[in-house]
């Protein structure tokens, strides 16, 4: 097992290399820089001095071994579009709105998505079903954005309960959250609804019926940790995809969170801030697979003990 | 007294094309210890039986209607979860057709077959793990206690089938129902396992129902034969006298087309056609499109299961 | 045997297959090698069928895709007609695929279910461009015709057949290009029992109709016994016996061979009879055992040792004195 993840973490120390490298490169592939945009007047010896200050006249290669060298110090440089403060400082300032809107988002709608998927699953072409399924499907479809307007309609204009935008008091969140956690409620309840099915279309939830189990030990002891097998690989990742919030639910409810900088970065060429964005996001989605596959491994008595193959 | 004890027996399942009938007013009977073999091909019905039997189902979608449908005196049309879940286990158990599927991946073996035990009685968890290393020795498993640690995907499906059965004796059942117990297996294992369980069934003292599409496992393993066809029992009999002078022209036909009882390459006597599809049964005999003997009668009514000689019935105008 | 005027249909000589497992272990893997096949010499004659019988794990499926250069042998050669076809790239071996054709056991995910069974027969024919479309499409249907289906299940598709009616039309497919080689992986052990007599009398007719050549692999021992003229046992990647089928079945030399004879149901129950079977360790102890013979090395190590028009496995030298009554057999290796 130690020798197991001493191999993944070489891999993802090797797929963050590669992902900066190619991240790197295309940025500098495509056509124009910084200062290159029409809202922004200036002179070609500006222009070029301004290059030389943030080094960008040297050779690719020195341009990256100099980012990489302070990537690695934990220093990803100076927004171009916020010369004030570090990325690091940005991102403090950015991300924790982000964080909450999309953990708590998860965390409301995951649990409810897989409860869903769950009564959908063991109640199969039942209206319980349908009405789940139903559910799920509307979550996954109606934009993100209808869902938040039509929040706002109910409970900031019609009842006035809450505030329609802004990121202050906590009473201010709670919309954002609700919309967004419809997101993962949704796909959650589908994934949980299909993987629970395919555990009990097996032969052996017969032999356990069989054999004389109560239906709730067939469920609970048998078909839900066979499900979570097949859980627990697409639950992690989707998880932490989620971490860096919405930049749709954001900009409905004009949240100061990451989302408007991912789309502003790479419009404003803004380079620290694209890269800083793409390298942390890589590196927490390998953690998170990584973390996922040691969960199967350790639920997974097939790769836990390994053989049998043939 | 009988231990299973079925009368007219039909089990339906709603389809696109409607309504259809995977078995078609059954009757059959087991008595305590006796042994019941049940033949047929794909889609003769003979799997949905047992399984309706046990209420193992699940209705919806099927739907199941019987004058009478009982397993050791309980009518298991009005049993209701507790009862049966209290039944199935205990008074009979039930073994299938692919060990390899047949058991929960992630648990061991030993916990499978005890968590049956503590389902049925009330012992410790130490004490049904020595109970099931005890019957996993019952089985001729010769190293016990590494099959009680071992993972299903460890052992052998042999070896497996050997451990389901071993789970199947756990509460000394009345009446063992083996589906295809042997198809999934290399022919050697095949017959140690239906040996195994003609030595089992003998000690038990149980009744069996086999249920197989292998004239050959009939004729090693039971006392007497059911032979069915399209949802509906064709013959009816004493084994050896089904094999000595079997009366049906199905059961005819079927003896006579499996290969390998003569020395020599040559030609098979074959049965035309395939089988009927369920959906849309033919009318009359559900044999006679096929049927070497028919006549226009056959094709109009559906004989009824009739006597012929003691301890023996057969559905064809031919043989009343 | 007298001396074949022509090479026969289809040769293997010395073929064995190892394949690597890769064990768990994430980056670093280990591997170890499992020889599925070793060193089988085996000899198709034309017209005739030879089955190839063995269970799970014992080589037989491995060794027929080698023949069909399906699957690359690690060792050892193929010879179609007397012409070695073992180290042939694609293009020289195309010739030589079309003469060799395959039926699985499975037909149902061998046929493509997107196309019409005229299609999914004539395909073969397209593929090699021999005739016109339509050409292509009439010999499809007297194909089909000839395997026991009326012409206008050309225009069906494989969901709407019976599984049988399946293995038919896979029969068809196999047979459109007149191959001299077929090799049929359990092609009737996923049919009922009324169907099978069906396939296998279709496939004795289309042998002796087309002169075929059948390498018939099976676990089930009756079929093989109605359908072959020849038999070779499998048994842990190696052939441990090879005589013709009734030596086989009335006077079995191997144990691993009398074992398998033991396991077959016996349709009387008035013959019922407690069985016994071999461990590997007691088939290998069992192994006949010869006294030296001149021309071959005596060894502790099984060997093939031909004895008129069969061969088994035997330990040779040191012992005197056979088991299982073995005659003095004949100082040649095959």
């Amino acid at each position: 097992m130690i020798r197991y993840i001493l191999g993944r973490l070489a891999s993802i120390a090797l797929t963050f290399f590669v992902v900066s490298v190619i991240v790197f490169l295309m940025m500098h592939a495509v056509p124009g820089g910084p200062f290159d945009g029409n809202d922004m007047p200036v002179s070609a010896e500006v222009k070029a001095k301004l290059n030389a200050n943030l080094g960008l006249d040297k050779p690719l290669y020195v341009q990256y071994l100099n980012y990489m060298g302070g990537v690695l110090r934990l220093d990803f440089g100076v927004p171009f579009q916020s010369p004030g403060e570090t990325v690091l400082q940005l991102l403090g300032r950015a991300w924790p709105p982000s964080l909450i809107l999309g953990g708590a988002g998860v965390l409301i709608g995951a649990p409810l998505g897989i409860l869903l998927g769950m009564a959908a699953a063991l109640n199969r072409n039942s209206w319980i079903d349908y009405l789940a399924s139903a559910f799920a499907t509307l979550g996954l479809t109606i934009p993100v954005f209808v869902t938040s307007m039509m929040l706002i309609l109910v409970f900031a204009v019609w009842l006035n309960w809450l505030p329609a935008s802004g990121w202050g008091k906590p009473h201010s969140w709670v919309l954002p959250i609700l919309a967004y956690a419809t997101i993962p409620m949704a796909t959650y309840a589908r994934y949980t609804r299909s993987a629970m099915l395919d555990v009990l279309n097996k032969p052996f939830v017969t032999v356990l019926r069989a054999k004389g189990l109560p239906e709730r030990r067939i469920i609970f002891q048998h078909v839900l940790r066979n499900a979570s097998l097949a859980m627990v690989t697409v639950f992690l990742p989707m998880f932490i995809g989620t971490a860096t919030g919405s930049i749709f639910v954001e900009a409905m409810f004009r949240v100061p969170g990451l989302g408007a900088y991912f789309v502003s970065s790479i419009e404003q060429r803004d380079y620290p801030l694209e890269m800083a964005l793409i390298l942390i996001v890589t590196l927490m989605f390998c953690f998170a697979y990584l973390i996922s596959d040691i969960a199967y491994a350790l639920l997974n008595p097939r790769i836990r003990f390994g053989g049998g193959e043939k | 007294m009988r231990l299973v004890d079925i009368k007219d027996l039909t089990v339906s399942f709603p389809q696109t094309e409607g309504l259809v009938q995977a078995v078609r007013g059954l009757t059959l009977h087991v008595a305590p210890g006796e042994s019941l073999g049940i033949v047929g091909e794909s889609g003769s019905g003979k799997s949905v039986t047992c399984m309706a039997v046990l209420r193992l189902l699940r209705e919806p979608p099927a739907r199941i209607a019987a004058e009478r449908l009982e397993l050791a005196g309980v009518d298991m049309r009005k049993a209701d979860r507790r009862q049966l879940a209290s039944m199935r286990g205990s008074v009979a158990a039930m073994i299938f057709q692919d060990p390899m599927t047949a058991f929960d991946p992630v648990f061991t073996i030993g916990h499978q077959i005890a968590e049956t035990i503590r389902a049925h009685r009330a012992v410790s968890k130490s004490e049904a793990m020595a109970e099931a290393e005890d019957l996993l020795a019952r089985v001729r498993i010769k190293a016990p206690k590494a099959v009680l640690q071992s993972y299903p995907h460890q052992l052998s499906g042999g070896m497996l089938q050997r451990a389901m059965i071993a789970m199947a004796l756990s509460s000394r059942p009345q009446i063992l129902f083996a589906d295809e117990p042997t198809t999934a297996l290399d022919v050697t294992i095949q017959a140690q396992i239906l040996q195994l369980i003609k030595e089992i069934q003998a000690e038990y003292g149980m009744g069996l129902i086999m249920v197989t599409h292998d004239l050959g496992v009939v004729a090693e393993t039971v006392d007497r034969v059911v032979v069915m066809y399209g949802g509906r029992v064709m013959e009816e009999g004493p084994v050896q006298e089904i094999f000595d002078a079997a009366a049906h022209p199905y059961t005819q036909a079927l003896l006579g087309s499996i290969p390998g009882r003569v020395a020599g390459r040559q030609r098979l006597t074959e049965i035309k056609g395939a089988s009927p599809n369920p959906a849309h049964p033919p009318s009359g005999c559900p044999f006679h499109p096929r049927c070497p003997v028919a006549e226009p009668r056959c094709a109009a009514e559906v004989p009824a299961l009739a006597p012929f000689a003691p301890a023996r019935a057969a559905a064809c105008w031919r043989v009343a | 045997m007298t001396a074949p005027l022509l090479a026969p249909a289809l040769e293997l000589r010395g073929i064995g297959r190892t394949f690597r497992l890769r064990e768990k272990g994430g980056l670093f893997a280990r591997y170890t090698d499992h020889v599925a096949v070793r060193d089988v010499d085996l000899v198709l004659p034309r017209n005739a069928i030879l089955g190839l019988v063995g269970e799970s794990g014992s080589g037989k499926t491995t060794t027929g895709m080698m023949a069909l250069r399906l699957l690359e042998p690690t060792t050892g050669r193929i010879l179609v007609d007397g012409q070695d076809i073992t180290a042939l790239d694609p293009a020289a071996l195309k010739p030589f695929r079309r003469r060799m054709q395959v039926v699985f056991q499975d037909s149902y995910s061998a046929i493509d279910p997107m196309m019409t069974l005229a299609q999914v027969v004539a395909e073969p024919l397209h593929i090699h461009g021999q005739g016109s479309r339509a050409g292509q499409t009439e010999a499809a249907l007297a194909m089909l015709e000839r395997v026991g289906l009326d012409r206008r299940y050309g225009s069906r598709y494989a969901h709407e057949l019976s599984g049988g009616q399946r293995q038919r039309v896979a029969i068809a497919r196999a047979l459109i290009l007149r191959p001299q080689v077929l090799v049929a992986d359990e092609p009737t052990s996923a049919l009922d029992v009324s169907v099978k007599a069906q396939i296998i009398n279709l496939l004795m007719d289309l042998q002796a109709e087309m002169g075929l050549s059948i390498l018939f692999i099976s676990h089930d021992l009756s079929v093989v016994r109605s359908l072959t003229d020849r038999v070779a046992v499998m048994w842990n990647g190696r052939v441990v016996e090879e005589a013709p089928t009734e030596a086989i079945f009335t006077d079995a030399r191997h144990p691993y061979t009398r074992s398998l004879l033991e396991a077959i149901p016996v349709l009387n129950p008035r013959l019922r009879r407690a069985r016994s079977f071999p461990t590997r360790a007691e088939i290998e102890a069992q192994t006949p055992r010869l006294p030296a013979i001149p021309g071959l090395a005596a060894g502790a190590t099984p060997q093939l040792v031909a004895e008129g028009d069969r061969r088994y496995e035997a330990i040779v030298g040191g012992v005197v004195g056979g088991i299982g009554g073995a005659a003095t057999p004949e100082a040649t290796i095959p």
